[in-house]
């Protein structure tokens, strides 16, 4: 039987050991890149990425923290924005009773004016356009109807004396109608909105 | 004379050695050795580089929760903030769309002739909101018209002959600049100029109109 031309007897033991030494630091070099230099890598790459972002953050809270006055003076400039305007005329339910409200601010109005009202109702809530980004707090329109009687003078100086007092508060509906019976005595139904709060968003 | 020539080999296999310098049979192993050797440092210079990074990101880390507190509290100034904005933003819609009757009112009497008696003067309310629609996946948070027509509608009788132009006097008087800030258009719909036919013979000269005016629309933006 004819011998294999590169049969490792044939070799000289000098490069059987040149062939044993490459053959096993290649093996253990593969091993070195797939289970040592890879993974390790890959973890460098990971970890450079964390101590960027958290060098980011870093930064970032420190900028955010060296700006907490202005930002305190922004917040507070806001919310005494909107105080003021939950001051001139947001109103809030009396003892759960948004009729009861209105009749509390409008009666002593209408007394002055000569205008007698003789029913209030809690009318529709309508909710409020809502800006973007929206509020967590959301608000409303409260319809408050009631039906009274005067002369045309008095339940328009009642109006008027409404519109002045409450900046707020919009005639969102009307009716004067005349009596037969007394033609300078008037009925009107005056639908009066405020806005309020509505739902609060979670 | 012989010219044959006698080749002889007196080297064996092993002893023979090639012109180059270099033996590859010792360089090859030689060189895959210092490869593995190379890989090795890399592998130990990558491993000293995590211990250096982990230790940077532990530093970071520590920093950071240490500005946390103050951060939160700079962050919690500035959801106040936000949420002041958009409230204010909401209730400024409403405050644009204030609509004002009163001084409006008050000057209609003036501009009424003296064979005009106002039987009804309406505001209708605000229209209901439309259904919303089953199929919208984020319900809106509220309603998605900026605008709301209002409208006004006078009604009355006139008992005089020259009743037209009692009535022609107060519509021109309704377009007059004084109520420019609340009426927009005033106009007399078709048919509602009309006799007085419902209340029988002895008030036949009595006629009755309507008028139909356009208010400045609400528009909450």
């Amino acid at each position: 039987m004819k011998d294999a031309p590169f049969a490792l007897d044939k070799l000289s033991p000098q490069v059987r050991m040149a062939l044993g030494i490459t053959g096993v630091a290649l093996v253990a070099g593969v091993a070195i890149i797939v289970f040592g230099i890879k993974p390790t890598y890959q973890r460098v790459k990971t970890l450079t990425a964390e101590v960027a972002q958290l060098g980011v953050k870093h930064a970032t809270m420190k900028t955010d923290i060296t700006g907490t006055q202005k930002q305190r003076a922004a917040t507070e400039a806001a919310e005494a924005a909107l105080k003021d305007i939950l001051d001139e005329g947001v109103i809030e339910p009396l003892l759960g009773s948004f009729s009861m409200r209105g009749k509390s601010l409008l009666d002593p109005l209408a007394e002055e004016a000569g205008f007698t009202i003789v029913n209030i109702r809690e009318d529709r809530l309508i909710p409020l356009q809502v800006p973007n980004p929206p509020p967590q707090q959301l608000y409303a329109r409260q319809l408050v109807e009631l039906t009274g009687y005067g002369a045309y003078t008095q339940i328009v100086a009642f109006v008027q004396a409404a519109e002045q007092t409450f900046p707020l508060a919009v005639v969102s509906g009307l009716r004067i109608e005349h009596q037969m019976p007394t033609p300078e005595r008037h009925k009107a139904t005056i639908t009066f909105e405020w806005p309020v709060k509505g739902e609060k968003r979670k | 004379m012989n010219d044959a020539s006698l080749h002889l080999n007196l080297l064996q296999d092993d002893e023979r050695f090639s012109s180059s310098p270099i033996r590859l049979r010792v360089m090859v192993p030689l060189l895959a050795v210092l490869g593995v050797v190379g890989l090795g440092v890399w592998w130990f210079l990558l491993s000293a580089h995590i211990g250096h990074v982990t230790h940077e990101k532990t530093t970071l880390e520590t920093y950071c929760a240490e500005l946390k507190p103050a951060h939160d509290q700079v962050l919690a100034l500035r959801a106040r903030e936000k949420e002041a904005r958009a409230a204010f933003s909401q209730l400024d819609f409403y405050r644009a769309a204030r609509i004002r009757f009163g001084d409006a009112l008050a000057h209609l009497p003036q501009h009424v002739p003296a064979s005009i008696q106002l039987t009804e003067l309406r505001v209708p309310t605000p229209p209901p909101l439309p259904p919303q629609d089953p199929a919208l996946k984020v319900k809106p948070l509220g309603p998605t018209n900026l605008a709301e027509a209002v409208t006004m509608r006078i009604a009355g009788r006139v008992s005089s002959s020259t009743a037209s132009e009692a009535v022609r006097s107060l519509l021109e008087a309704l377009r007059q600049p004084v109520f420019s800030n609340l009426i927009c258009k005033a106009e007399i719909p078709k048919g509602t100029f009309r006799q007085d036919a419902a209340r029988g013979p002895a008030v036949r000269e009595h006629i009755l109109f309507e008028i139909s005016c356009g208010c400045s629309e609400r528009r909450f933006e």
